[in-house]
């Protein structure tokens, strides 16, 4: 469950301040996929940044399954990063260096013991790349990287998976089955998904959807209502 | 608590990264290397050029150590000095005195400087050139004597001829071309007949308390403590003069103290350089990982864990480039005697010289990791939300200095530490205590200085562009507004020039001292022919007759000597000075000479030297003054022949150089010397084939002067001071030639900063010359800036280091002029080649990477 309080964030630029979040609460139950739709500067990135505690809000609160993450320390912060939360990007960011095998692996070398290489090698199957292991991200389509990526965002089982734009650089089709396997996979586990994009056809399949502009929600939809 | 990124994990993606940016880690393996290298190749050559050196300053002492006094030791002495051997300290003794030596069958006899010595011991060092050539025990025995070319010349005599001494009869077995310490020994009355210590005793010629020189040479051990030594021979024989190795001949020492000063420097610089480049190859390197680094942050890496990456990396690549450098080093090292040749008495050393080799090797690992530390712990402050927002702000505007401090603090304590590592290293490393504390200081004065120059400077100049914004030239301004820009890395590129320049000037600014006070301290034309016991009446006959002759260098000089005693010290005589320990010979046997102006070669190091004829006072010579306790203001009473001279210590000199003043050690004023009985010496330069030759002519006319050559001696030091002037050249060339490699490597490597920035003004539209105009004028400016600062602290470092080494700063003001417009030049250059392919490249090809 995802708790967010009050939470407003404002940046220095030079001597000027910019608010890009002026005040947000809401609650996202276990499970739910949310979608946060909004124009470019409405905030939603930055709001994702904070809900993944990559940022710390200037105000307010992010409580992820109870515990209070707007005043962590920096490694504590880092902890529960790698243990609560999985990352879906839209420009993917596999780390260029390590293969497929080692980009999912990597989450599991930095936050758990033991060996993944189970794990990582059957969610490498399940999004289809079984055959592509020991390719570096250079080698790999668009849609192939994202797909390590979303193995990568699962293979530590965590209970909430933030997504930004993850189809935003994919050709429809890649887009699609990139998006199918990440539902799939989201409804199968029950985990957290909360995606900010900019395509209604996408936030249509969501449980929810939060309406971003100018740093504060404007609308804040279930599925069900909009019905 | 989570687990840590597992090392191999660590070691995995540090090896991924370097082989997947081989080139860009070429520059930090390169730097390293070359650092190493120098270090190994300067510190090992440096090492083995000194003990080559040493060895033939042996030579000019025949000794590691010798004590000279003015009558033998006392038996309880003797067994003391005895003992030393069971430090395995081997010890001879040679005698000098005078006596009448006469060629059988030759009326007159002539008066010989006597030398006995033990064959079997004598010389520990250096070689006694004899002719015929033959081993020493062989020639010389209880039946023979070896004498100079200039006895045979007086007695008409030749090699197998008889000689009487003291009522015995020797056969002259041999001529002595050239005898190892005849210098050290002191130039003596008449030609040099040598001995066996057996035959001195049988001849009788010396005597319990007649008057002798008595020299003990010792030979120690390797390792041993030659200061700890000499410190009990002090002890044993408080009346004795002690010298070691070092210090047979001023110029020599000093080239000695000089040359090993200088290359510790070299040392130092070569290793404060490497790092330097190496630093600012991993500041760009993780620069551009930032990315990276946030998405694993993002992923849930902690900062440690992170750091477990790159350090693993910094102590891959340190210990790669420094097995490069090391092995670039000693193959250096055994090529430098090859490439050299004759010029230099070295030989390639047989075993691999493990000591320099490990500690190069060690520094080079060590000195890596500590200039990488500041930008590792840069990672700390990368913040993960780069992975969706790329401009991050990353100001501490508003929260003032104290946050800055507290951001920082970190950074600031890794600095202390890079300065404590380098001021251990520094001191491990340098053989001159002196120069690595020095160094160290001027290293953390300068930085300190530039930061606050650099954030001072940034300020002022975003001040004044602010201000100016309209009427400067859009490309310059531009160009200067890039200094501060956010992510710029001026500050360190200033640093890293700064310190270059600093190091790389001060290099040359003493090399170029150093060499100008040896080539001072030790002209060619020091004298190298002696003229000893010159009668008043004879002085201007000889005058002429030298002026005739072929092959004198330079002018002939003369001095005249006034033989006396003291009578009292600071109104002490001289009967209670010498029950005192004052050594008896110093008071018995004085040399005096007149003079009005301070001696050529001589320098006072307390009190005034006279201004007027009239004045009342006595000079005197800096060991003299140490031994009879006095300083300027003692009241001396001098005594000589009826007449006493009541007068008082106007000063105390140095000499550097053997002159045939040096006989004197007191200088008075004329009025109060003129009018007594001399004995005039005299000194000149010679060609050394034409001094033969001028022995048979003045032998001829001046039958009772005595000529002492000791041309081959000083042919001998000359040869050591050029030796030390080619090293000192050629290391500070090689340290200045890789100080540049390096630095034009740290500015290349910000190259990578500014692929982004070109992308963006070609898309807007400015041409290649364009922005190569605005990254010149950015680039002269840091070079200027830079230059200028290191300019100033190589001048203070240099003038620092040369006054503690009692060497004439010689400034160079071209040197600095030219080091600033280098430094411009050098920075606008490589900025522009390190571009050249940027600025080639279409922007697409960049954007789409993004």
């Amino acid at each position: 469950m995802i708790e967010v309080r009050g939470l407003r964030k404002s940046i220095r630029n030079g001597a000027r301040t910019v608010e890009i979040l002026r005040g947000i609460d809401f609650t996202v139950p276990q499970g739910q996929f949310v979608a946060i739709m909004g124009a470019s500067g409405s905030g939603k990135s930055t709001l994702l940044g904070l809900l993944a505690g990559l940022d710390s809000p200037s105000e307010g609160d992010v409580i992820l399954d109870g515990v209070s993450i707007a005043h962590l320390a920096e490694d504590k912060l880092a902890e529960v990063r790698g243990r609560k939360i999985g990352f879906v990007f839209q420009s993917y960011q596999l780390i260029p260096t390590l293969t497929a095998l080692e980009n999912v692996l990597l989450p599991y070398e930095l936050n758990a013991s033991g060996n993944g290489r189970k794990k990582a090698l059957e969610l490498l199957d399940a999004v289809g790349l079984s055959d592509r292991l020991q390719h570096y991200p250079v080698q790999l389509s668009g849609g192939e990287q994202q797909r390590v990526a979303l193995a990568r965002a699962f293979v530590l089982d965590p209970p909430i998976v933030l997504a930004d734009e993850p189809t935003g650089n994919l050709d429809s089709r890649n887009g699609k089955h990139v998006l199918d396997l990440l539902t799939t996979r989201q409804r199968d586990s029950s985990t957290t998904l909360v995606m900010v994009t900019h395509d209604p056809q996408i936030a249509a399949q969501a449980d929810r959807q939060i309406h971003m502009r100018d740093g504060v929600v404007v609308a804040d939809q279930l599925a069900a209502e909009e019905a | 608590m989570k687990p840590a990124l597992p090392w191999s994990t660590a070691f995995r993606i540090g090896m991924r990264e370097l082989r997947a940016s081989r080139a860009k880690f070429l520059f930090v393996l390169l730097s390293v290397a070359i650092g190493v290298a120098a270090l190994t190749g300067v510190r090992g050559f440096s090492q083995s050029f000194q003990r080559a050196l040493l060895g033939q300053a042996r030579g000019l002492m025949a000794a590691d150590l010798s004590a000279s006094l003015y009558h033998a030791a006392s038996p309880a002495q003797v067994s003391a000095m005895n003992a030393l051997a069971q430090h395995g300290v081997e010890m001879t003794q040679t005698i000098g005195t005078v006596s009448m030596a006469q060629a059988v069958g030759h009326p007159v006899p002539i008066l010989v400087s006597l030398k006995a010595v033990n064959p079997g011991k004598y010389p520990f060092y250096g070689n006694l050139v004899l002719k015929p050539a033959g081993p020493l025990p062989q020639l010389l025995n209880d039946h023979t004597v070896l004498v100079d070319d200039n006895l045979l010349v007086r007695l008409h005599a030749q090699v197998g001829d008889q000689l009487k001494i003291g009522g015995k009869i020797f056969r002259i077995a041999a001529v002595i071309v050239s005898e190892p310490d005849r210098l050290s020994a002191g130039v003596g009355f008449g030609p040099r007949v040598m001995m066996t210590r057996h035959m001195l005793d049988e001849t009788g010629l010396v005597q319990m308390g007649s008057r002798a020189s008595v020299r003990y040479l010792f030979k120690v051990p390797k390792g041993t403590n030659i200061a700890a030594l000499k410190a009990k021979l002090q002890q044993i024989l408080p009346q004795a003069q002690l010298e070691d190795y070092r210090e047979t001949n001023p110029s020599l020492t000093a080239g000695l103290d000089h040359a090993t000063g200088l290359l510790s420097l070299i040392c130092l610089v070569a290793m404060v350089l490497g790092a330097i480049g190496v630093g600012m190859a991993m500041r760009a390197h993780l620069q551009q990982r930032i990315e990276v680094l946030a998405i694993m942050k993002s992923i849930g890496a902690r900062s440690s864990d992170i750091l477990r990456i790159y350090l693993l990396q910094t102590i891959l690549l340190g210990s790669a480039g420094a097995l490069l450098g090391v092995l670039l080093g000693v193959g250096v090292e055994y090529a430098l005697p090859t490439v050299f040749g004759k010029l230099l008495p070295l030989k390639p050393a047989l075993t691999l010289p493990i000591g320099p080799v490990l500690a190069a090797f060690g520094t080079g690992i060590l000195t890596t990791v500590l200039f990488c530390l500041p930008p590792l712990l840069d990672v700390r402050k990368i913040r993960p939300v780069v992975v969706l927002r790329r401009a991050v702000e990353t100001g501490f505007a508003g929260r003032g200095w104290r946050g800055w401090l507290r951001e920082n603090r970190l950074q600031l304590f890794s600095i202390l530490v890079i300065l404590a590592g380098l001021g251990g290293i520094a001191v491990a490393l340098s053989d001159s205590w002196l120069v690595g504390r020095w160094f160290t200081i001027c290293l953390a004065a300068l930085l300190a200085f530039l930061l606050a120059l650099s954030s001072g400077f940034l300020r002022l100049l975003r001040l004044l562009l602010g201000r100016t914004r309209a009427q400067l030239p859009s490309a310059l301004r531009h160009g200067l507004a890039n200094l501060y820009r956010p992510g710029n890395q001026s500050g360190a590129v200033l640093a890293a020039l700064g310190a270059g320049v600093m190091l790389i000037l001060s290099v040359f600014l003493m090399q170029h001292s150093i060499v100008l006070s040896l080539r001072a301290d030790a002209p060619p034309s020091l004298p190298n022919v002696f003229l000893v016991d010159i009668g008043s009446d004879q002085l201007q006959g000889l005058k002429h007759l030298i002026a005739a002759q072929p092959g004198i260098q330079g002018k002939l000089e003369t001095v005249p000597i006034v033989q006396g005693y003291i009578a009292s010290i600071d109104g002490v005589p001289e009967k209670t000075l010498a029950s005192e320990h004052y050594p008896r010979h110093l008071l018995r046997d004085v040399g005096m000479t007149w003079s009005a102006k301070l001696l050529p070669d001589t320098e006072v190091t307390a009190g005034k030297w006279w201004t007027s004829d009239t004045t009342d006072g006595v000079a005197l010579d800096e060991y003299i003054a140490r031994r009879l306790k006095v300083h300027p203001g003692s009241s001396i009473v001098f005594s000589a022949g009826d007449t006493t001279i009541a007068t008082h210590v106007a000063a105390i000199f140095k000499t550097k150089g053997n002159h045939a003043f040096s006989r004197a050690d007191y200088v008075l004023p004329p009025h109060l010397l003129k009018p007594l009985p001399a004995i005039w010496y005299a000194d000149m330069h010679v060609k050394p084939s034409e001094i033969p030759q001028l022995e048979r002519v003045l032998f001829a006319a001046y039958p009772t002067i005595t000529v002492v050559n000791v041309a081959d001696i000083l042919d001998t030091i000359s040869n050591i001071v050029n030796q030390i002037t080619v090293v000192i050249h050629f290391l500070a060339a090689f340290s200045i030639l890789s100080g540049l490699v390096i630095l034009a490597s740290s500015i290349a490597s910000t190259r990578f900063r500014r692929i982004r920035e070109v992308v963006v003004l070609k898309t807007l539209g400015a041409t290649r010359r364009r922005i190569a105009l605005v990254f010149s004028i950015e680039f002269a400016v840091l070079g200027l800036l830079a230059g200028t600062v290191g300019v100033l602290f190589a001048q203070i470092m240099s003038s620092i280091l040369l006054k503690r080494l009692h060497v004439p700063f010689a400034h160079s003001y071209t040197a600095s002029v030219v080091t600033i417009a280098a430094n411009v030049a050098l920075a606008v250059l490589t900025g522009w080649i390190a571009s050249f392919r940027i600025l080639g490249q279409r922007p697409l090809e960049v954007l789409r990477e993004e």
